[in-house]
C-alpha cells in the first residue's frame, strides 16, 4: 500500500516538474521575445504595421522684379498600383484600361510594371497634371491613388537660362540661381507616419504623426522680363550679324547696383531640357560670371579716372604721342599705328590711344594705379551671390614679384595682360555713371515667405573715384560717344557716354590668338544723370572687329528702348524746331 | 411596551432575494453598464467619422490649392511676353516698328505753310501803341 503510494506520488513529481520546466521554457522564451529580441520584432512589426512618407515642399518660385513668374512650379500626381490589388488579372486588366483613357499610359505598360516590381507600390504613370489627376480619382479604384510631386515651367519660355538654372528629377536645383538659392527655394520637406491596415490602407483611429512641410520661399529678382528679353534677342542679333562665337550682355541699374539683365551666348534651352549630351554641359555656366577675358581699351576709363582723381591730369592735359612707347625692351604701338602729336587727356579716351594710357599709367606709378584698379573691384569677385564666379587676373609687383615687369603696367592701363569679368567691367562702369561711388551688384531683390517679407536694401561698397571726377570722366565718356558716326550709335533725345575695346583673346599658352578679338562697348546715359550702365561684349566676330562697329549698335539699341521703358524723360530739346 | 421591528432589519437574505425590487436593481444595473459599453463605441464612431471628414475636407482643401496654383500659372502664361506678342501678331496683324531715323538739322527751321493772302481775312487798322500824349510823356518811366 505504502508502495503504491510513493510511486504514485512521484509520478506526480514527475507530471508537475514537466509542467513546470514547460511553463518555465515558455516564460524564458517570451522573455526573449517581449524582452531581449523586443526592438527587433518591434521594428518588424512597425515595417508592416505603419507607413511612413515623405511630404514634399512645395517650391518658391523665381519672379522679374514686376512680379512675373520666370521659373514656378506646377503640381504634378503620380498613379500609385499596390502591387497586391491587381493580384486578379481580371480586375487588373479593367483598371488598367480605365487608367490609360485618362493618362494615355499603354494597359499593357501599367500591367508589366506592376506584375515585374516586388515591392509594396508602383508607379504606373508619371506627372499627371491636375485634370488628369482629378479624372483618376474619379475613377475610385481599389488600391490605387496619386501622389503628389512638381514640376518646373517657365511662363516666360527660355530667358535667362543660365541664370535662373535648373533642377534635378528630385526638385532640387542643379544649376544657376536654382541651386545657389536651393536653402530658400526649396523649403523643407515634411513627413507623416501612420498605421496601416492589411491592404495598406491608413487606419482611421491609428496612431498618426505628421511633420507639415515648410513650403519655399518667392524669390523676386532684380531682373526685369522685358529688359532681359531685349538683351538676349539683341545679342543673338548681333551675333549672327557679326559671325560671333557668343557674347555677353550686362544692364546695371547705376544707382541700386540691380542688375536688370544678364545675357549670354551661347545657352542652353530651358524648356527643353537635354542632359544626355555632356558635350553641352559647357552651355550651363553663366558666362557673365564664369568666363574671364582681357576687357581691351574699355580698361582706359579706370585708368583715365585715377589719373583724373589724383588730380595728375585734366581732360584738356597735353601730351605729344610720338606713336610708340618703349618699355625696356618693349615697345607699345596705338592700335592704328599712328602718330598724333599732341593730343589732350579726353582724346586718349575718344581716339583710344594706347600710348596715351601707358602715359597715364607711367604718371600713377605702379602702387597707386593698381589701387585704383583694386578699388575698382578688379581681382575679386563681385559678391553678387551667384556661384562659379571668377575674381579674373591682375597681377601686380606684390602678389607677383617674381613676374611682374614696368611693362605689365603699361600693357594693363589699355586693358590687355589683365583680365575681368563682364560683370566686373559692367560693375566699374556703374561707378563712373554713380559719380564715383560702388555699389554692390546683386540679383535677388526681395524674398516673401510665409513668415514674411526679405527685402535686400541696396549696399554701397565705397567712393572710388570723387564725384567731381566721376562727372568729368562722363563727360569725356560722351565726347567719345559724339566721336562716333550717328549710324552706329544714336540714341535719340539723351546724351550717352561710352568707351568701346578691341581686345586680343589670350591663348592657353600665354601667346595671343591670330586674327581674333573681343569687342566691346561700354555705354552710360542719359550722361546729365545716369540711370543705367551697360556693358556688351561680342566673341570673336568676323570682319570688321572694332567695338564701335561690332557693338556699339547693340548698345544704342537697347539703350534707346529701356530708357522710354523706364519712362527716363529726354534731356535733349525737341528733334524738331517748333515753325514760326 | 412591545414595538414592531423595523421591516428593513427584519429581512432576511432570502427574503431579498425575493424581493421585488431586486429584478428592477439587476435590470437598472445591466442598463448601466450596456450604456457604459455603448458610450466608448459611440464616441469611437463619433471619432472616425469626424476624422475621416477631416481628411476629406484636407484633401478638398489641397485640390483647390493645386487649383489655385494652376490658375495662377495659366495666368502668368496669358501674360507673358511670348503670348502677347503671339497674340499681337497673329489676332491684331500688328507687326515691330520700322526703324525711323531723325536727323537734327542745323539752321533755323522753315517758315510755317501760310495760305494765300487772298484767302485770309482783310488787316484789321491797330492803334500803335504808346501813340497816346500819356505815353509820350511818361514812356520812359520803368512803370510795372
Amino acid at each position: 500500500m505504502v508502495e503504491r503510494r510513493r510511486s504514485g506520488r512521484w509520478r506526480l513529481w514527475a507530471v508537475a516538474a514537466a509542467i513546470s520546466l514547460a511553463t518555465l521554457i515558455l516564460v524564458a522564451r517570451l522573455a526573449q521575445l517581449q524582452l531581449v529580441d523586443h526592438e527587433q520584432y518591434d521594428a518588424q512589426a512597425r515595417l508592416t504595421q505603419v507607413s511612413q512618407e515623405t511630404l514634399s515642399s512645395r517650391r518658391g518660385a523665381l519672379l522679374d522684379r514686376n512680379g512675373y513668374p520666370l521659373a514656378a512650379s506646377e503640381d504634378t500626381y503620380n498613379v500609385m498600383v499596390e502591387r497586391r490589388a491587381w493580384d486578379d488579372p481580371a480586375a487588373a486588366s479593367r483598371a488598367a484600361t480605365a487608367i490609360s483613357a485618362v493618362t494615355a499610359v499603354p494597359p499593357e505598360e501599367m500591367l508589366a510594371i506592376v506584375s515585374e516590381t516586388d515591392v509594396f507600390e508602383v508607379p504606373v504613370a508619371l506627372s499627371l497634371n491636375y485634370e488628369q489627376a482629378t479624372q483618376v480619382r474619379e475613377l475610385g479604384l481599389n488600391g490605387v491613388r496619386l501622389l503628389q510631386g512638381s514640376r518646373r515651367v517657365y511662363p516666360e519660355g527660355n530667358i535667362a537660362a543660365q541664370l535662373l538654372g535648373f533642377v534635378g528629377r528630385d526638385n532640387v536645383g542643379l544649376t544657376g540661381l536654382e541651386a545657389d538659392i536651393e536653402q530658400i527655394l526649396g523649403g523643407a520637406k515634411g513627413s507623416v507616419t501612420y498605421e496601416r491596415d492589411g491592404l495598406g490602407n491608413q487606419i482611421a483611429l491609428g496612431d498618426r504623426q505628421e511633420v507639415p512641410a515648410q513650403p519655399g520661399a518667392d524669390v523676386v529678382l532684380t531682373i526685369d522680363r522685358y529688359i532681359q528679353r531685349l538683351a538676349e534677342r539683341e545679342l543673338e542679333k548681333a551675333i549672327e550679324e557679326h559671325g560671333a562665337t557668343g557674347g555677353s550682355i550686362i544692364v546695371v541699374q547705376v544707382k541700386t547696383g540691380e542688375i536688370l539683365a544678364m545675357a549670354s551666348r551661347p545657352a542652353f534651352n530651358l524648356t527643353q531640357l537635354d542632359l544626355s549630351d555632356e558635350t553641352k554641359l559647357a552651355l550651363f555656366r553663366n558666362r557673365a560670371i564664369t568666363d574671364q577675358y582681357e576687357p581691351g581699351s574699355v580698361f582706359k576709363l579706370v585708368t583715365a579716372g585715377a589719373a583724373l582723381d589724383l588730380g595728375l591730369v585734366g581732360p584738356e592735359t597735353l601730351w605729344y604721342d610720338t606713336g610708340v612707347v618703349n618699355i625696356s625692351e618693349w615697345s607699345i604701338f596705338n592700335w592704328d599705328y599712328s602718330a598724333n602729336g599732341y593730343q589732350t587727356v579726353t582724346d586718349i579716351l575718344s581716339k583710344s590711344l594706347n600710348t596715351g594710357a601707358a602715359w597715364l599709367a607711367e604718371q600713377l606709378g605702379p602702387d597707386r594705379f593698381y589701387e585704383y584698379v583694386a578699388r575698382f573691384g578688379f581681382g575679386e569677385t563681385s559678391g553678387i551671390g551667384l556661384s562659379g564666379e571668377v575674381t579674373g587676373q591682375v597681377r601686380t609687383p606684390e602678389n607677383d614679384p617674381a613676374n611682374w615687369r614696368p611693362v605689365d603696367m603699361a600693357t594693363n592701363s589699355f586693358g590687355q595682360g589683365i583680365t575681368a569679368t563682364p560683370l566686373q567691367m559692367a560693375m566699374a562702369l556703374a561707378t563712373i555713371a554713380n559719380d564715383g561711388l560702388a555699389m554692390q551688384p546683386h540679383i535677388v531683390r526681395e524674398v516673401i515667405s510665409a513668415t514674411g517679407h526679405q527685402v535686400i536694401e541696396p549696399e554701397p561698397l565705397g567712393q572710388v573715384l570723387s564725384p567731381e571726377t566721376a562727372h568729368i570722366l562722363q563727360q569725356m565718356m560722351g565726347v567719345v560717344v559724339d566721336r562716333i558716326p550717328t549710324y552706329l550709335l544714336d540714341v535719340q533725345g539723351y546724351r550717352v557716354g561710352g568707351k568701346t575695346g578691341t581686345a586680343s583673346i589670350v591663348t592657353a599658352n600665354g601667346g595671343y590668338k591670330d586674327e581674333a578679338y573681343i569687342s566691346s562697348f561700354a555705354g552710360i546715359a542719359p550722361l546729365e544723370d545716369p540711370v543705367l550702365a551697360i556693358l556688351v561684349k561680342l566673341d570673336e566676330p568676323k570682319g570688321v572687329p572694332w567695338g564701335t562697329v561690332v557693338a556699339a549698335p547693340a548698345f544704342g539699341n537697347i539703350m534707346q528702348a529701356v530708357l522710354a521703358y523706364m519712362k527716363v524723360p529726354p534731356q535733349e530739346p525737341a528733334l524738331v524746331s517748333d515753325t514760326q | 411596551m412591545a414595538t414592531a421591528p423595523n421591516s428593513e432589519e427584519a429581512l432576511a437574505p432570502s427574503e431579498l432575494l425575493r424581493s421585488p425590487s431586486l429584478p428592477l436593481l439587476l435590470t437598472a444595473a445591466a442598463l448601466a453598464i450596456g450604456l457604459a459599453a455603448l458610450l466608448p463605441l459611440v464616441q469611437s464612431s463619433s471619432a472616425t467619422f469626424i476624422n475621416g471628414n477631416i481628411q476629406r475636407l484636407e484633401q478638398e482643401k489641397g485640390d483647390w490649392q493645386a487649383r489655385l496654383r494652376e490658375i495662377e500659372l495659366e495666368v502668368a502664361g496669358l501674360s507673358s511676353l511670348n503670348r502677347i506678342e503671339q497674340e499681337a501678331r497673329d489676332r491684331l496683324g500688328m507687326v515691330p516698328p520700322e526703324e525711323i531715323r531723325y536727323i537734327t538739322v542745323p539752321g533755323p527751321a522753315p517758315e510755317a505753310w501760310r495760305p494765300p493772302s487772298r484767302f485770309l481775312p482783310a488787316p484789321t487798322e491797330q492803334q500803335e501803341s504808346g501813340s497816346s500824349l500819356w505815353d509820350k510823356a511818361f514812356g520812359w518811366v520803368p512803370l510795372p
